[in-house]
């Protein structure tokens, strides 16, 4: 049985404008699995994130999580999922304590399972020294690391975090990263939304492409990175003139002075890495990365 | 209602009134403070204080059943708890209540308080307390079902506009109304106090403090609109308000 699956997701917002968030989304997501959906802000991640939490209705199609049907089933769905919701903040007054305790209760655990389970959870994000301090004393970090260990203390099968890592330092953010891929070693089926391009290519398992709510591309990080031609990239800094290459061709990025020019295989890269050492111009190669991919298929500066 | 649901109420009782009350103890003495300020003026220009003392208590019930439901509403959905709760294995029965409890249990100190002075100044009995008790917790009921209809129509409304919409509505239906001074003062216009759940509810508790006389059916009638004000209201939130986003 899947995690998640949905077929054919639809849904389109009517205000004053109509707006089709999701054009026919169709994801599985195994047991056990990190699923990443990524996308450009307003591709339709949290759309769908929020019809697959049993937060939002679809406009047609069919989702399940565990088997559940998201639409005529929410009630079993809730059992089983926890939510870290996109931008979400922390009331002032409320400790990392109070947020993973209540949160676990609601759950439906008894208090000793529900302090044992926050305790695991604080602990878990490096929050347990902080846990009785008021959440308007805490950084933004800890803010989102408290939300974090609410979910984390559900002890659900499915997790769904929209934008977990957003606003965190590196630190705090691989912290982040290293708890999820604990909670997917341990059993735990997680749907993550991100535009970290990192994040998405450090932690998943496999990753799904969202642009203007139609998903274009599905696979392991490897897989969808093998999605374009391009294997390599070259950052020449100086004048490609002088290396023979047009500015304008569509396997060049300039950023001011600095230029990405992306190639097909190793041997066109060190031959304009060659180039390059002779004119006296800098140049680094280094393989083609995940937003590379990205920008190319969703269309970006690169096309 | 199941014994998941009612303890769910509780705990949500609990979220959202114990860490205001250990971290900010003061609100127990603000939304008394408010609430006793005619006091003041009743003490110092003449008046009923038993009018004060039951406008007071009145006053307290309604402040917050209005502020809190719209006000905890707003917050929940911009800090994104709701979000939470949503996806939570939470019945919207157990958070609505729960979320309306709360400021009960803030201002109960208050409530017990100004019950504890009228009951001293001999404004009510043990037995007409009850009547009292009754009384404001169905005004209280009234003024969150107004409040969560309320927040249900205006979803997009940004938290601050909720908080000033929610402070004018309760300070309006608490000092504009009979709540702290006598019906007669409205002469041919006197019914009016029937229309408004605060006044109304203000009314029947002073019948039950002897300060005011009315026929039986009249006490009857006050009723009545009290209790169709809040289960309109309260059907109407149920029917619109969408725990599932469409």
């Amino acid at each position: 049985m899947d995690a998640v699956k949905s077929v054919n997701l639809f849904k389109t917002y009517h205000s004053k404008e109509t707006v089709e968030a999701l054009k026919g989304v169709s994801i599985t997501v195994g047991k056990s699995e990190l699923f990443t959906l990524l996308g450009q802000n307003g591709a339709g991640k949290t759309t769908f994130l929020r019809i697959i939490s049993t937060q939002l209705l679809p406009t047609e199609g069919e989702a399940s999580v565990l088997g559940f049907d998201v639409l005529t089933q929410p009630e079993e769905v809730r059992k089983h999922i926890a939510v870290v919701p996109q931008d979400v903040a922390t009331y002032g007054n409320y400790t990392p304590w109070e947020y993973a305790y209540y949160f676990s209760m609601l759950r439906g655990m008894s208090r000793k399972e529900a302090k044992e389970s926050a305790e695991k959870a604080l602990k878990a994000v490096e929050l347990w020294d902080l846990r009785n301090r008021p959440c308007a004393t805490l950084s933004g970090g800890e803010k989102k690391r408290t939300i974090i260990s609410s979910a984390l203390a559900s002890n659900a099968d499915v997790f769904m975090l929209d934008e977990p890592t957003s606003g965190l330092d590196a630190v705090a953010r691989r912290n982040v990263w290293a708890v999820l891929r604990e909670m997917v070693e341990q059993g735990k089926t997680i749907l993550l939304t991100t535009h970290i391009m990192e994040e998405a290519e450090m932690v998943s398992d496999r990753l799904a492409i969202i642009h203007k709510g139609s998903m274009i591309a599905e696979g392991t990080p490897d897989q969808i990175k093998h999605l374009t031609k391009e294997r390599f990239r070259v950052v020449v800094e100086g004048n490609l003139k002088n290396l023979g290459l047009q500015e304008n061709n569509n396997h060049i990025v300039k950023f001011g002075s600095k230029n990405i020019v992306y190639v097909e295989n190793e041997d066109i890269a060190l031959e304009l890495i060659g180039k390059a050492l002779k004119k006296g111009v800098k140049a680094e190669i280094a393989p083609i990365t995940l937003e590379d991919v990205f920008v190319k298929l969703v269309g970006g500066e690169a096309n | 209602m199941n014994s998941k649901a009612i303890k769910d109420l509780l705990i949500i009782t609990a979220l959202k009134s114990l860490p205001d009350l250990k971290r900010q103890p003061l609100m127990v003495f603000f939304v008394g403070m408010i609430s006793s300020l005619p006091l003041f003026f009743i003490l110092v220009f003449g008046g009923q204080i038993s009018y004060g003392l039951i406008g007071a208590m009145v006053s307290t019930a309604s402040l917050i059943g209005m502020m809190a439901s719209i006000q905890d509403i707003a917050w929940d959905r911009y800090v994104k708890i709701r979000e939470m709760l949503v996806a939570m294995p939470v019945h919207p029965l157990s958070y609505a209540l729960g979320l309306a409890l709360a400021p009960l249990v803030i201002s109960s100190p208050s409530l017990i308080f100004f019950s504890a002075i009228t009951m001293w100044l001999g404004v009510l009995t043990p037995y007409s307390i009850l009547w009292a008790a009754l009384t404001l917790i169905v005004c209280w009921a009234t003024l969150s079902s107004i409040g969560f209809l309320i927040s249900t129509y205006l979803q997009k409304a940004a938290p601050y506009t909720l908080n000033s919409l929610s402070n004018i509505l309760g300070i309006g239906l608490t000092f504009i109304p009979t709540v702290y001074y006598p019906e007669d003062i409205l002469g041919n216009f006197s019914w009016i106090s029937m229309i408004f759940p605060t006044s109304n509810a203000t009314s029947l508790i002073r019948v039950y403090s002897g300060s005011l006389t009315l026929p039986f059916e009249m006490v009857v009638a006050r009723w009545l609109i009290l209790l169709s004000t809040m289960l309109v209201f309260a059907a109407i939130t149920v029917v619109k308000a969408r725990w599932r986003e469409p």
